[in-house]
């Protein structure tokens, strides 16, 4: 008897504890999902912001920090049981617009946070004409060069045009064994990028007006020069199609190993911590008349759930305060994405390159629900064409098939 | 009597909701999700009956990734038990140093697998890796080969570390086999004459078949659905030509066109059946239930 007494007690002990446990999760929290843009700054920055926010009045966060690679399939899990979060932070917005899962801009930001934005960010973050996608950072890419290996292979300046960076990179590859002229990430980490500014560089585009237009002739001739720099030039690393970004094309740079790299500003950042390599930072090579850059917009999102609209608008707008949102853009070494950012991040000269691009970066058409299919298939696929006896035409011709296959279903 | 019953329900009632929540609600939930449709974002749409299914027969890449799966899995289990036989008659040998020998084969246990396979990443590089330079400055190769970016060596790259990984849990679960073997089934051999290659043959092999067939079965179940050494390794690579079953799952669900959940959970019910089928077949072929040799299961 005793014995079942104790039994009952541990029981009910553990199914009460159990509860407990339960009944934290289901309280009035507010659910923030950040992805993690490095370990030192992401969640000293969002702790320290969702702190003062508890303080200021409102409901205690629950704050979730997110690795890149596995945020898509947290997100996803997330919806599937229905337990989607308040606030989320991705590099796409579009689809969950589609999927009528977000408030309009309007219902959670006030009126002075939206007319802060800059415009082509606000752009950016808009699906049928209603933002929805508020840019959180931005970043741009420039063009790195390795000035040491420059100075050793007598190149005076960095190429502005396709032939010269040809030459370029000929040259940087012809002074050692181990040196590549060109770093050409193709692998599926970033692919969407690097192609993107060889693309805009060469006359083309994504789209069309609405329609898209992947295998338009411009693309095709502009990915053959990218598989002649790798099989006929040779002047990339080995297996351009098969190497990765950060650890690949960027590792080889910081390694002193290469001449040139499509980089961007953490990359300097990185490099200026470590000061092993002397680099230079210039625009595209380009066969237009004004180089093009990538710009690259993230973005905050609020999901509609019951009575978190006011809870959702005050985090926002705490976000948004000018010193809040500089002081974590510039901890991590991005972009401004707000007028008053602009002003305030102008102060730096080392951004000066990067800021004077940004009013001419183009972004990948995230406002378009299909770009979310478009991009991992792209990522996935296009390095095949720059593998020997890799055909060009073909590749961009079934991404564009895929591309009309996923605009046209739902 | 119904008493009894009652409390024997009580002790196992823990154990029984820890099942019913870890195993059998994920299975229900899986087989579930693959019935259904859902956005690119995850959002269910509906269900759509067996279409997943139908749709995963249909995609191109599913026989490369068959073929692929049934090579990784044949050639680290294949290899692992193999070595581990060896590994196991070594360690079970007195000498001195024994000890030391057994920690150290627990390492690549112990280890993470996500950080064993990204330290293999950089061995295996082409520029910094060990191997190439190895490799090269004792002349086996003229130059460096890109183990990770060339369509010939990815696999064989990945099957090694799979084995390095595997060999210490088989080794030890071997080593445990041998160590329950009696003395006297030895003496009698020697008594009989028998040279060391027979005793080994007809005494050692069938006193371990238990071990052995524990540490097939159990390897086939982790190597068959091991994601980080093909994840991690594989990741520069376009496409799904050196995926198997379990990173094309992912794939399918979050890293390509498709990113299709409902896709994927077919998949994932497909796989489950699959090594539920091998192992299956396995305990069949070596007959472990109708009479299997007595002295295995002594």
């Amino acid at each position: 008897m005793r014995q079942r007494l104790r039994t009952l007690f541990v029981l009910t002990a553990a199914v009460g504890l159990a509860l407990v446990a339960c009944n934290r999760g289901s309280g009035p929290a507010l659910t923030v999902v950040i992805a993690e843009y490095s370990k030192d700054h992401t969640r000293a920055f969002w702790q320290n912001l969702a702190e003062q926010y508890t303080k200021q009045g409102g409901p205690k966060v629950d704050l979730r920090i997110i690795d890149w690679n596995s945020i898509d399939q947290q997100v996803s899990t997330m919806i599937q049981n229905n337990q989607p979060p308040d606030v989320l932070n991705l590099n796409s917005f579009s689809s969950y617009a589609r999927d009528g899962l977000l408030y309009p801009a309007d219902d959670v930001v006030s009126p002075n946070t939206r007319d802060d934005f800059l415009d082509a960010f606000a752009r950016g973050g808009q699906y049928q004409g209603k933002l929805y996608g508020l840019p959180i950072l931005s970043s741009a890419r420039a063009f790195f060069y390795n000035r040491e290996l420059f100075e050793r292979a007598g190149i005076a300046a960095p190429p502005k045009t396709w032939d010269e960076f040809v030459e370029t990179a000929k040259k940087v590859q012809a002074l050692d064994a181990g040196i590549v002229g060109y770093a050409l990430p193709l692998g599926p980490e970033e692919a969407q990028a690097e192609w993107s500014i060889w693309m805009w560089n060469g006359g083309g585009d994504w789209k069309a007006g609405d329609a898209w237009a992947i295998n338009s002739e411009p693309n095709v001739r502009t990915l053959g020069f990218l598989a002649d720099l790798a099989n006929r030039h040779r002047v990339t690393q080995v297996n351009p199609g098969r190497t990765n970004r950060t650890d690949g094309a960027f590792q080889l740079f910081k390694d002193g190993k290469v001449g040139m790299v499509m980089g961007f500003s953490p990359l300097a950042k990185q490099l200026d911590a470590e000061g092993k390599v002397k680099y230079g930072v210039a625009e595209m090579p380009t066969t237009q008349p004004r180089a093009i850059t990538l710009g690259v917009e993230d973005y905050l999102m609020a999901f509609k759930k019951k009575d978190n609209r006011e809870a959702v608008k005050k985090f926002l707008d705490l976000y948004y305060q000018p010193d809040n949102i500089t002081k974590w853009i510039t901890a991590e070494g991005f972009l401004p994405v707000t007028k008053s950012g602009l002003e305030r991040m102008r102060a730096n000269a080392a951004l000066t390159p990067y800021l004077d691009a940004l009013p001419n970066a183009r972004l990948v058409p995230t406002t378009d629900p299909a770009w979310d299919r478009v991009k991992l298939d792209v990522q996935q696929n296009i390095g095949l064409a720059v593998q020997p006896g890799g055909n060009p035409k073909e590749v961009l011709d079934q991404l564009q098939r895929n591309a009309v296959a996923a605009a046209a279903a739902r | 009597m119904r008493a009894r019953r009652w409390r024997a329900l009580l002790w196992l009632g823990p154990s029984l909701l820890l099942i019913a929540g870890v195993v059998f609600y994920p299975a229900v939930a899986l087989v579930r999700s693959s019935l259904g449709r859902y956005s690119v974002t995850g959002l269910f749409q509906g269900s759509v009956g067996v279409a997943n299914y139908a749709r995963l027969l249909e995609q191109p890449a599913l026989s490369t990734v068959l073929v692929n799966t049934a090579t990784w899995v044949t050639a680290v289990v294949g290899v692992t038990v193999a070595v581990s036989l060896a590994l196991a008659q070594l360690l079970h040998q007195d000498f001195p140093g024994r000890t030391l020998v057994r920690w150290a084969l627990i390492v690549p246990w112990a280890a993470s697998l996500i950080m064993t396979s990204k330290l293999f990443v950089w061995i295996y590089d082409y520029y910094f890796g060990v191997l190439n330079h190895l490799l090269t400055s004792v002349g086996v190769l003229s130059r460096p080969i890109d183990w990770l970016g060339d369509d010939a060596t990815v696999m064989g790259a990945m099957i090694a570390v799979g084995i390095f990984v595997s060999l210490p849990f088989t080794t030890y679960v071997l080593l445990a086999g041998l160590a329950g073997i009696p003395g006297e089934v030895y003496e009698a051999a020697r008594v009989d004459g028998a040279s060391a290659w027979t005793t080994y043959r007809l005494v050692t092999l069938p006193l371990l078949q238990p071990a052995l067939l524990v540490a097939v079965v159990l390897n086939v179940i982790y190597v068959f659905n091991s994601f980080p050494i093909v994840w991690t390794l594989n990741d520069r690579n376009p496409g799904f030509a050196h995926d198997t079953m379990i990173t094309y799952m992912y794939k399918i669900a979050f890293k390509s066109a498709l990113r299709d959940v409902g896709l994927a959970a077919a998949l994932g019910v497909v796989n489950v059946a699959l090594i539920l089928l091998a192992v299956f077949a396995y305990l069949k072929t070596i007959r472990w239930d109708d009479g299997a040799p007595a002295a295995g299961r002594a």
